[in-house]
């Protein structure tokens, strides 16, 4: 071989280098699209814009939740340098060993952020991202700190916002907000570390819509993370949207007026608008100011004052409590007596009272009658009638027949199952309402009739009601036989409430039986004898319905009142339920009667009947 | 026919206009590398002006060497030699910069004396080999030729820059070329052992261009070590591979030897493929054994670091990462001028863009078609650098030529490499590219004196 073919090595080398940089390079320009991807993660980073949370109005376009601007007191680490501990230390009135301590916090919790593409969590503290040290400060305690942030660098100021409650009333019905747990993050994409949830309420019902839509901006950033400019001119960039106003039902003066009135007291009034179903007040006593649930720092110190409190002012007593209806649940036997042609208006019963205790009154001869002198053995007897049809010639099997009929009405009126409102709460309880089976489990088979349930009859025993349902049947008896779901949000926006509450809930029971038991209810409030006087309004017609519920030996009775106004054409149903007070028409008639003034008059004409009511205290807050 | 007297007209015209063509390329990629207008105050006082300068100086100069007679050059590339080797010495106490005793300075002015020793030493081998009393086949040719090229060498060690250094090795191929020797290394070797009437050995010849290889092997070795292959059903390891592969060509290069070979030289290539084909194979199970084996674990995370074989995007591996993926997201036809997002100098996610990674803020902005062209380009100056090193008469401008042609695909071949992920990260600048004076200024000159060489070509009896 010469020498001069040696070239044809170089040669070769040389075309085969350039051949295989060209090939890889088809693979990385051409072929391969992660090398795109790369970059983007690289150098376009996506910022996410979360919207200010929706606004909840009252039916009257009262604001009844606006958010408040709040500061965060932020810091960069890697632009520090150097940092006099204890200066900043007095600047924020800590000691130093807290400072060193919340850089710790810091670094643990906060640099915790939500990888977009796996969803999950990392911890990735970066010296160059800013971080809040401190957070909801007012406008006053920052104003305290800025002037003297120039001597440490790192720090400013960024705005920030906390829910604000202009009314310190309806806290149960709002709810509260508080900071997204890892669970929460992981599992729904909206969240990342540091945002807010709603709790309770509606802020919890209606988060979906409250959070909004977030908005999404694309941007450039260089090798130190600083934004340099909006990625491809903001085309792919989503406007952040903030949600539709939430109008409510609720009347926050005649919400306000009934806290006041319940004003150390137990219980509860829940009053409801019978064409809508909209909920226009729901007074849990005792209440609490919602703004103390509003911000971390607010909602860790007054959280556990409130859940200690023996009263229980968290618990949302219209949902959460269930209790035996009483006399109230007298209205309902009548209509399935009438319906079920157990008696007629005038059957006339005797007011027996071997079989179960009554009061002294004139003699029951009409079932409007029974009604007004809330007749215990006038139920008794008629009701026995519905339980006990004849259909079988076994005495328990006719029993069993005759419940599982009364049951399905009562179902039919909302009782004895949750009624799907529309906010969310823990433990929100349905009532009980004992059918067959319920008495097969607990006593056994054929080993019950009627003369061993007949509390039910009266409204005691295993019956048992929460109080929206006592406000939702006034509701159903105001309307002659049909009620919404009772609702709190009457619109989103400008749409309307949800479909599910435009449905009207027909009971089986023909409308002409409710007139007698509507007379019956007038007769309560207005004639001698009626045992509601208390409710009484001279301008518009009450019809109402008290109930003692006993309680048990050693115990006051627990007062209940419910109530629709006016008689023809009614604007409110309400129910009143006032703990271990006396009876029906003691407390709860009085402050029914007041809260039907409040609502159709809008002014009170016995401010000496009210100033009692507001003085009197049954229970401590 | 009239003779053209003045040689200026000679000079090879396609080569000058790919060069002119690649410094102007050059020029805009640093332009666009480094603009920043929220920085520069004046075009002058910004690096693109800088370079636009050093630019303006090395066309000046490169005009000035063709002025040169061809004589000169080979006449005072001894001086040349000697006062590189005293600058590379002076460097060494100079002050460091990136850790590196590599830059003279001159008011204000840098430049690395290496870059320059490049040119002197290739024209000081080219003379040496040239001289009728040294032969490349004897003991003593071997020494001289290999002391030309490590005393610079060492020197360059020292400073230490890692990249120049690899490129020094190019000489070799240059001397193969010549028809250099190891026999007198390696035939008394063999006589230790056996007794021998040979004269020359196979491996003495071609000793280069096959320690070459070998080192290549050594690397893909490594390279395939920690991956796996399914070849026609067969799951296979890196080295499995490597074996699969070796065996075919030997198969094939037998069968080549069987079918078109002569007759009388058929016993000693088989002899040569087989001990070669073996040697090979004993060479893979080796490396791979002691790089699974004996190296220990801090050893191996170098090794597998250098070769690109563990991926720390954010760590050590940062720049070629980003550099890579300022390649592979320029795309078809590329994001466009001053509009790169990852190697641009706002975004700036790649250091050192617009010096040894100029190649990404290239292939960022003008995608695979630019990349193309640029491949084109270079491999066209480096072929044309051979072919008129072939066409010289005289032995020192072939060698020189040849020198030229190979520092150049060296430069091209590594820098390219490891900005596309094919070869390990070694300091060392694209050709007329890379932002930098002394770079352009040592390139242009090599360059003009090849212009000048080539020029006179016919002024040389054979």
């Amino acid at each position: 071989m010469s020498l001069e073919n040696r070239k044809y090595l170089t040669l070769g080398l040389l075309l085969l280098t350039s051949v295989s940089f060209s090939i890889k390079l088809v693979y990385m320009q051409l072929l391969d699209s992660s090398w795109e991807k790369r970059a983007t993660e690289i150098a376009e980073k996506r910022k996410e814009i979360v919207p200010p949370r929706g606004i909840i109005k009252d039916r009257n376009g009262k604001a009844l939740v606006i958010n408040h601007v709040t500061y965060n007191l932020m810091m960069v680490e890697s632009k520090m340098g150097s940092f006099d501990t204890i200066a900043f230390a007095k600047l924020i009135g800590w000691t130093k060993e807290e400072v060193a301590q919340r850089f710790k916090d810091i670094v643990a919790n906060e640099g915790v952020y939500k990888n977009k593409s796996s969803g999950k969590l990392e911890q990735n503290y970066r010296k160059d991202q800013p971080y809040p040290f401190l957070k909801d400060l007012s406008l006053s305690e920052i104003s305290q700190i800025t002037p003297h942030l120039m001597r440490f660098p790192g720090f400013y100021e960024a705005p920030s916002s906390k829910r604000y409650y202009p009314y310190p009333n309806a806290a149960n019905i709002l709810g509260y907000l508080n900071e997204v747990n890892r669970e929460e993050i992981v599992k729904d994409r909206f969240y990342s570390p540091g945002m807010n949830i709603g709790r309770s309420g509606i802020e919890r019902s209606y988060e979906s819509i409250l959070r909004g839509v977030k908005g999404v901006h694309y941007v450039v950033t260089d090798a130190s993370n600083n934004v340099l400019h909006p990625y491809a001119n903001k085309k792919y960039d989503i406007q952040a949207e903030q949600s539709p106003e939430l109008i409510t039902g609720i009347d926050i003066d005649l919400q306000a007026y009934g806290e006041l009135l319940m004003n150390h007291k137990k219980g509860c009034i829940v009053a409801i608008e019978p064409s809508s179903g909209e909920i226009l007040a729901m007074v849990s006593a005792p209440c609490y100011d919602p703004n103390l649930l509003s911000g971390r720092k607010t909602i860790s110190k007054n959280y556990p004052i409130l859940s200690q409190n023996p009263n229980l002012p968290l618990f949302a007593r219209p949902l959460q409590a269930e209790y035996p209806p009483g006399s109230i649940f007298k209205l309902l036997q009548s209509l399935i007596c009438l319906q079920e042609n157990a008696v007629s208006i005038n059957s006339s019963f005797s007011c027996n009272k071997s079989v179960v205790g009554c009061h002294n009154h004139p003699a029951p001869s009409s079932i409007i009658k029974a009604i007004q002198y809330s007749c215990n053995p006038y139920f008794y007897a008629a009701v026995r009638r519905v339980i006990q049809p004849n259909k079988s010639k076994n005495l328990y099997a006719d029993a069993s027949i005759g419940l599982e009929k009364w049951s399905s009405y009562m179902r039919a009126f909302g009782l004895g199952h949750k009624l799907d409102i529309d906010i969310d709460i823990n433990g929100q309880r349905g009532g009980l309402i004992p059918n067959p089976e319920y008495y097969d489990k607990y006593l056994g088979k054929n080993a019950w009739a009627f003369s061993t349930i007949r509390s039910i009859s009266i409204g005691q025993g295993e019956v048992k009601l929460t109080p929206i349902q006592m406000a939702n049947i006034a509701a159903m008896i105001a309307n002659r036989g049909w009620f919404i779901t009772p609702h709190f949000v009457k619109s989103i926006g400008a749409k309307g409430p949800l479909a599910k509450y435009l449905k009207k809930q027909v009971t089986p029971i023909d409308p002409k039986h409710f007139e007698p038991v509507i007379e019956g209810m007038r007769r309560v409030v207005y004639e001698p004898g009626g045992t509601g006087k208390n409710a009484r309004s001279e301008d518009f017609t009450v019809c109402g319905k008290t109930g003692t519920v006993q309680n048990g030996k050693g115990k006051k009775n627990h007062s209940v009142f419910i109530a629709f106004a006016p008689m023809e054409n009614p604007k409110i149903a309400l129910a009143v339920f006032v703990e271990n007070s006396g009876a029906g028409g003691e407390w709860a008639a009085p402050i029914a009667g007041l809260m039907l003034e409040k609502y159709l008059r809008k002014k009170i004409c016995n401010p000496s009947k009210e100033a009692s009511i507001i003085n009197a205290i049954l229970a401590g807050n | 026919m009239r003779e053209i007297k003045n040689p200026v007209y000679k000079i090879d015209l396609g080569l000058l206009i790919a060069l002119i063509l690649l410094m102007s390329i050059g020029i805009l990629t640093v332009y666009s590398a480094t603009f920043n207008d929220a920085v520069d105050t004046s075009y002058w006082g910004a690096k693109y002006g800088k370079q636009t300068l050093w630019l303006l100086a090395s066309l000046f100069i490169g005009f000035f060497v063709l002025l040169f007679d061809a004589e000169y050059f080979r006449g005072y590339s001894a001086y040349f030699y000697f006062f590189t080797l005293f600058l590379l010495v002076l460097v060494l106490f100079m002050p460091p910069v990136n850790g590196a005793r590599a830059w003279l300075g001159f008011a204000g002015l840098g430049i690395q004396p290496a870059e320059f020793a490049k040119i002197s030493t290739a024209l000081f081998l080219a003379k040496w080999v040239e001289q009728q009393n040294i032969k490349l086949q004897e003991i003593r040719g071997v020494f001289q030729f290999m002391g030309i090229i490590m005393v610079p060498s060492f020197l360059i060690f020292l400073q230490p820059d890692a990249g120049t250094l690899i490129v020094f090795s190019s000489f070799f191929f240059v001397l193969y070329r010549e028809g250099v020797s190891f026999d007198p290394l390696i035939i008394p070797l063999i006589r230790r052992f056996i007794k021998t009437p040979l004269k020359s050995t196979w491996l003495g010849e071609h000793f280069i261009p096959f320690f070459f290889f070998i080192t290549l092997l050594g690397f893909l070795t490594l390279y395939l070590s920690s991956s796996s292959f399914v070849v026609v059903g067969i799951p296979l390891s890196g080295y499995g591979l490597l074996y699969v592969v070796i065996s075919l060509l030997f198969m094939l290069i037998s069968g080549g030897i069987w079918l078109f070979g002569y007759r009388r030289t058929r016993v000693k290539s088989f002899t040569i493929l087989i001990s070669s084909t073996l040697f090979c194979f004993f060479f893979i199970g080796f490396i791979t054994l002691f790089f699974e084996k004996v190296a220990a674990p801090h050893q191996k995370k170098r090794i597998e670091l250098l070769l690109g074989l563990d991926e720390d995007p954010n760590g050590s591996d940062y720049n070629r990462n980003r550099a890579m993926t300022a390649v592979g997201s320029g795309g078809g036809f590329g994001k466009g001028l001053f509009e790169a997002s990852i190697s641009g100098t706002r975004t700036n996610h790649v250091p050192e863009s617009e010096t040894d990674f100029i190649f990404c803020s290239f292939a960022e902005e003008w995608g695979f078609a630019g990349s193309l062209v640029f491949i084109v380009l270079n491999t066209f100056i480096i072929l044309k650098t051979f072919q008129i090193a072939e066409r010289q008469r005289s032995v020192f401008s072939r060698v020189y030529a040849n020198c030229v042609g190979f520092i150049f695909f060296y430069h091209f071949s590594i820098n390219l490499g490891m900005n596309i992920g094919l070869a390990p990260v070694i300091g060392i600048p694209l050709p007329l590219m890379s932002y930098g004076g002394s770079s352009l200024l040592s390139f242009s000159l090599m360059f003009f004196i090849l212009l000048n060489l080539d020029s006179h070509r016919k002024d040389v009896l054979r």
